[in-house]
This record gives structure tokens, sequence and C-alpha cells, in this order.
């Protein structure tokens, strides 16, 4: 396996927008993804002359990156892709279009869309009838995303777990949005709360499973060099992509996973190891994703912050009773947006949007004090696990 | 006319093409690599991949040996007993014939005899005993009609 990273520190995220996420959206997803691609390239300093690339996402009801380039008056790109959802596919395919030369300054935009499949409210919106559906056409098809569930009861009869670190990734994500303006969920949630959650798919119950939401997120990335011209003219402190990668397993179906011993979220950490100057000691955030709860149980444990089996016990060694979230050594919080279980399902997105936001001193009222670096774990462990530590730089 | 034609016509007579199987098994993804064990489904034998060359199975259907990288594939039947390896029961999900999810649908990927980590995702049958309805239960494959079509299912596997 390789240790060449020469992207190290080399690109920099210059442009966040964001719609914001909701439940009761009524914008096309071309339209919310334009609010956030025009608000990323003017808190860029930018305008659509300046960006030569154009990142979309393969997720369903999105445009083409050239409907998006020509709906922004884009004038012309040299980098336009579509990758999959999830956000470091979209993240590492720009950085990589700004290492190479590719492009300059890479738009990338991620609308989400409730679909007629997971929301009842989406099911009576005819305007999303034609949305493509991923609906399981039978109940037990697990080549679709629907066995975190059943390997959470793997967990479960493995380790002896209980439901309590279910419980407090849930807790601790609701805890957070509640400072977040952009978070579709903020209503506090209490053990009680969960423990009478109505189950989806047993074990895992409503608050174990992301949050169908409208809403979209954009970024612009650029050389660090411009990166730093661009924070200095800002007074902001730049942020630069220190380490990122995705990672896989040859066997991931997800009911031929061999087992949760080697996942992809190993892959993605040894690589992260390999290539970051920076780990769990040094991070001042983290923020593993919780498409599902067992995904963030996994990420504690398969980055090192406890043995297999052992986020049950740091948990609740970590946990702030008064503040009701999790604070790992009373310094390192952890999805200080709320995550995909309560901002809403952004397909980890959000937990690179708060990253860079808190790293240049923008998180408002959610600001933690003198950010250098987080940690950041989007996917979950079949076939999207990614990471990224993001730096001041 | 050579005698293998009508034996081959007797076959087919008997089979359905390849447009009925993609009707009668659409909602499954059926495809070409995929479409023998659909076949087998019909004729309620559980069919997996198996290397002539190593004896790897796989599944789901793909058309090559992922051990060896062998073309030699076939479709074999499993014997259909196995255990429990991941367990989930739904209590929302797409509608299905016989499928009632106020009770709970329970879904069941059963690590197969055959081989480590090879396993088949399907659900119990109607009187599986709730009580051994947990991960680590033995099972052995029985077949029930969805919608008039085979659908393999696993009952328990009575202690011997
Ligand atoms: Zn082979």
């Amino acid at each position: 396996m390789t240790n060449r990273d020469p992207m190290k520190d080399q690109v920099a995220i210059v442009g966040l927008g964001s719609t914001g996420f909701t439940r009761d959206g009524d914008e096309s997803p071309l339209a919310m993804a334009l609010r956030a691609a025009t608000e990323a390239i003017t808190d860029a300093g930018l305008t659509a002359a300046d960006i030569d690339g154009v990142v979309a996402t393969s997720e369903p009801a999105a445009k083409g990156p050239e409907e998006i380039a020509a709906a922004l008056g884009i004038t012309e790109a040299t980098h336009h892709t579509k990758p999959s959802p999830v956000a470091m596919f979209s993240l590492l395919d720009a950085a990589r279009a700004v290492f190479s030369g590719a492009a300059d300054n890479v738009l990338v935009v991620t609308p989400v869309v409730m679909g007629p499949w997971n929301s009842r409210r989406a099911a009576a919106d005819p305007w999303r009838a034609g949305t493509r559906s991923s609906i399981l056409p039978i109940p037990e098809d697990a080549t679709k995303a629907a066995a975190y569930a059943a390997w959470a009861s793997r967990y479960i009869h493995e380790y002896g777990a209980t439901k309590d670190p279910f419980a407090r990734i849930a807790i601790n994500s609701r805890t957070n949005a509640a400072a977040n303006p952009l978070a579709a969920m903020t209503e506090p949630l209490s053990f009680g709360m969960y423990d009478a959650g109505r189950m989806i798919r047993d074990p895992l119950n409503i608050y174990d499973m992301d949050l169908p939401v409208d809403g979209a997120d954009a970024f612009v990335l650029t050389t660090a060099e411009r990166g730093r011209a661009i924070a200095a003219a800002q007074g902001r402190e730049p942020v630069v992509i220190h380490a990122a990668t995705t990672g896989i397993v040859g066997k991931n179906d997800e009911d031929q996973l061999v087992g949760l011993e080697r996942t992809g979220q190993h892959v993605v950490v040894d690589q992260l190891r390999r290539t970051s100057d920076i780990w769990i000691d040094d991070v001042d955030l983290f923020y593993p994703y919780e498409g599902f709860t067992i995904i963030t149980l996994a990420w504690f444990e398969n980055v090192g912050f406890c043995p297999p089996g052992g986020a049950e016990d740091f948990l609740r060694e970590h946990w702030n009773d008064d503040a009701q979230r999790i604070e790992i050594n009373g310094r390192v919080l952890v999805n200080t947006h709320g995550g995909s279980l309560s901002e809403g399902a952004t397909r980890g997105t959000g937990h690179i949007r708060e990253a860079v936001h808190q790293l240049r001193g923008t998180a408002g009222d959610r600001q933690v004090a003198d950010v250098q670096s987080a940690l950041v774990t989007p996917g979950g462990f079949f076939f999207n696990p990614q990471g990224a530590i993001l730096r001041r730089g | 006319m050579p005698a293998g034609f009508e034996d081959d016509t007797a076959l087919d007579d008997t089979a359905l093409d390849d447009t009925a199987l993609i009707a009668a098994f659409g909602g499954h993804g059926i495809d070409r690599d995929s479409a023998a064990h659909f076949r087998g489904r019909l004729e309620r034998r559980l069919l997996v991949h198996r290397c002539d060359d190593c004896g790897h199975w796989h599944h789901p259907p793909r058309p090559m040996c992922p051990a060896c990288w062998s073309w030699n594939i076939t479709p074999t039947e499993v014997s259909g007993r196995g255990r429990i390896h991941l367990l989930m029961t739904l209590h929302q999900g797409p509608p299905a014939a016989g499928v009632d999810y106020a009770d709970g649908h329970p879904v069941v990927t059963v690590e197969l005899a055959e081989q480590p980590a090879l396993r088949f995702t399907s659900t119990v049958t109607a009187d599986f005993p709730a009580d051994r309805l947990e991960i680590g239960t033995p099972v052995t494959l029985q077949w029930v009609d969805r919608d008039g079509t085979p659908t393999p299912v696993f009952g328990l596997q009575e202690d011997r």
C-alpha cells in the first residue's frame, strides 16, 4: 500500500454554501443546488467566471454538472463529473482536479431530496413522483441499504452490547443540532424518548436512522496557495485537506461482508494513518457518520478511540451528563452540527461543512475555541467508507 | 433432425423464456448473471455460483470466480442448511405478498453450511418459533409461494 501523499495540505476549501435542511421543502433539487452553489461561490469571494470545474453527484433527482454549469452561467469548465453520493467522493474528486491542475476553482454541489420511498410527506407530493425510487422491491433484498440493522444485531450479539451507546449517539446529535440554524430537528431528545422510539428495523428505531430532508450543500475548492490569500483577505483562517481517502474491502455486499473486524472503515483508517501527521490524540473535533447509529459505534472503535466492542464503555465514560453530549476527554466534541440524525441526511456533506466552519472560526454559537484539526469520517462500512483530516493551513 | 435438438425442445417446453423469467423476477434486479439462480428457484432448487476450478462459492451471482478468476462457474444446489448470522425485523417496508409489517417481518441472513461467510438472505417460515429467532440458530431451507412464485425461506432445523 502506498504512503505517497503529494496532495497533503495542497488543496483548500474556500467556499461554503448551504440551504439548511427541512422536512417540508417545496423547492426543486436544482433550485436548492443553485442556492447553495451561489452562496459557496460568493463566500469564496469568486464569481461564476472564476469557476472552471463542476462536481455534481449522482444523488437521485440531482442534476448533472452540465445543467448546474448552464444554470449558474459558468463561462467554461475543464473538469465536470458526477460521482456517487456521500461526501468524500465528490470532495476528493474536486481536490484531485485542483491538485492535478485540471481546474483552478472547483464547485462541488450536493443536493439531497426526500424521496417518495422514505417520507410519507414526500410520497404525497406530485412533484416528487418522478424521483427515481430506490424502494426495495422485496423486503429481503440485502443488496439494498437495509442491512445496518442486521449488523447492529450482530454487533449486539458478539459484544453483549445494550442499546445505551446507540442512544448516546442519537442524543448527542440532537443536543448539538439545537445550536445549528441549518438543522431540521432541534427538539431535545432524552434517553426515555429514545427507548420509546418507534421501531423501524429492529433493533434500530426511528432515532437510529438519519433524517430524510430537503436541502443542499456546496463547496468551492482551490489550491492551498490561493486559499490562503482568500482567507487572508477575508480575515479568516484558511482550511486545507491534510489527508483524505475512500476505502472498501473487496467483499462488501451488505450480507456478504465477512465481519465487522475488517471493513472499508479499517481501510480508510489505515490509509489516513499512513498519510496524516495528525491522529486522534491531536484532533480537536470528530465527525463520525451516523446514517445509522451502528455505523458511528464502528467508527469510534475503528479509528482507535476504543477497542472493538468498546464503544459502550467509551461513550459512557466520555458522556457529559449536564450537556447531554459526547465530549472525548472533555475536549473533543462530536458532530457539533447535529449530524445526519438531526441536522439531516446530507450524505456527510454536513460533517465536512461543519468542520470547515469550525476550523476557520465561522461556526457562530457552536464555535469551539482554537480548533486546529478535525477528523471527518463519512460513510458506512459496506461500499462507501471515507475519511479526511482537515486542518488550518 | 438430430436427437439432441428434440431434447432441447422438450426442455424449452417447461422452462420460462428470458422475457418471462425477467417478468417473474423483475423486482429482484435479475440479470444475465443471476438468471440461472432464478431459474433454479422455479424448480425449488437454491442454486449458488460455484467455481469448477477451485471450488469457491460466491453469492450474489457473478460471472467470474473472485478467488481464482476462473470463468468456469456452475450454479450448484446447496444443502440449504446453515445458521442465522444476521437478523433484523422490519416494521415498515415495501408491500409484498404475505408480509405483515404490523407484526414485524423477520429478515434473516443465513451463513450456509457450504463455506464460511457464504450467506443467503431471506425470511423465515410462518411457524418459525419466536424464541428461536436469534443469531446462531440452525435453520434449513424451505420453499413457500409468494404471489405464486417459489420463494426460498428458512425453517427451524430441528435439533437431532
Ligand atoms: Zn475459483
